[in-house]
């Protein structure tokens, strides 16, 4: 596979993961939901997943973070752009990282209770990795200092928090791999278009909605 | 002798969800409740402080929010330095965030309990709040 083709890869899964984050999680925190446990259990594991198994490349999942990160940081449809925009790219690395030691052929995840577990691991995780990588850099960035006590003292809220995200992540995992035998591949001469195509509609969609309302 | 993959995830995974479970226990029993703002060693209902206070709106990237000025507060609260110290923001859940005199002054707290700032990230925008500590 040609770097070219890998960087639309990147480009389309994380165009597709902060479209998500910014369209569809704006709507469902206005419904009271647990928005950030449903997010990252359930779309941001299903666009790293499909993904990782899609493309079997190294790195990719941490291209997809920074891509999906930098959506959601000029989104201008709802505030607090750095928080989640840092949150966003620490899930793509440490997804990256829970998955260092797993083939990119999913073999070793072959009986469901290695799928289910590998789902709860991932998405709890990676969940609450975003979780305490803001709460640190929120405030370092902005300015205002980070401290210690702060993050001490929040920290049972945040790993209860991320129960619901691990218990998504264990149906959506074996969720996924089922979708293995389904044939995605593009034709090369629609792959390009396909993959721009669709990241276009994201970015312009959740950027440039804005400036159709002003 | 080192564990295998096919043992080792599993056992994770169930680890993950007792820390999950426990963690939601523990949030559930230490959940203060408290119908007070404890600032500098008074306590004062939401009712109090906008009696006393004076109404200010600020304006945030999610509009325009009306509340009680921060800078207010603390200093009718008799803090002689005020910009000697720092402040921490404290929420019935746990949550708490800590501001300069310089960002608290530009703040207020609203008659729904929440806390905004006019040029900070969200994660400064505290809600319930219990305690506004000056350290």
């Amino acid at each position: 596979m040609s770097n070219l083709k890998l960087l639309a890869g990147v480009l389309v899964f994380g165009s597709l993961w902060g479209f998500s984050e910014c369209i569809i999680g704006s709507s469902l925190s206005e419904t009271g939901l647990p928005t950030g446990a449903i997010m990252t259990g359930f779309f941001a594991i299903t666009f790293l997943l499909i993904s990782r198994m899609t493309y079997k490349k190294p790195g990719m999942q941490l291209g997809m973070g920074v891509v999906a990160g930098a959506l959601r940081l000029f989104n201008p449809f709802v505030g607090c752009h750095l928080c989640s925009a840092l949150a966003i790219m620490a899930e793509g690395a440490i997804f990256e990282i829970i998955w260092y030691n797993i083939s990119f052929d999913f073999r070793e995840l072959k009986p469901i209770t290695m799928q289910i577990s590998m789902g709860i691991i991932s998405a709890y995780f990676v969940y609450i990795g975003g979780y305490i990588i803001t709460q640190i850099l929120t405030p370092i960035v902005s300015g205002s200092g980070f401290f210690v006590g702060n993050l001490v003292a929040f920290m049972p809220n945040i790993l209860a928090s991320g129960l619901i995200t691990a218990l998504i992540g264990g149906f959506v995992l074996p969720a996924v791999i089922l979708t293995k035998k389904v044939d995605l591949r593009l034709q090369d001469r629609l792959y390009y278009p396909t993959t721009i195509g669709i990241s276009a509609f994201c970015w312009i969609f959740v950027v440039g909605y804005w400036f159709i309302l002003v | 002798m080192i564990m295998g993959k096919e043992k080792a995830i599993p056992i994770i995974a169930m680890v993950v969800l007792f820390i999950g479970i426990f963690s939601t226990i523990y949030v559930d029993a230490n959940q203060v409740e408290k119908d007070t703002i404890e600032i500098y060693g008074r306590n004062f209902s939401l009712d109090q402080l906008f009696s006393d206070g004076v109404e200010r709106t600020i304006e945030t990237d999610e509009g325009e929010k009306t509340g009680i000025s921060l800078e207010d507060i603390i200093i009718n609260v008799g803090i002689g330095c005020v910009q000697c110290h720092d402040y921490t923001i404290k929420a019935k859940d746990g949550y708490q965030q800590t501001v300069s005199w310089d960002i608290l002054k530009t703040g207020i707290i609203t008659d729904h309990n929440r806390v905004f700032f006019p040029d900070t990230a969200h994660s400064f925008w505290v809600r319930d709040v219990i305690e506004i500590e000056v350290i």
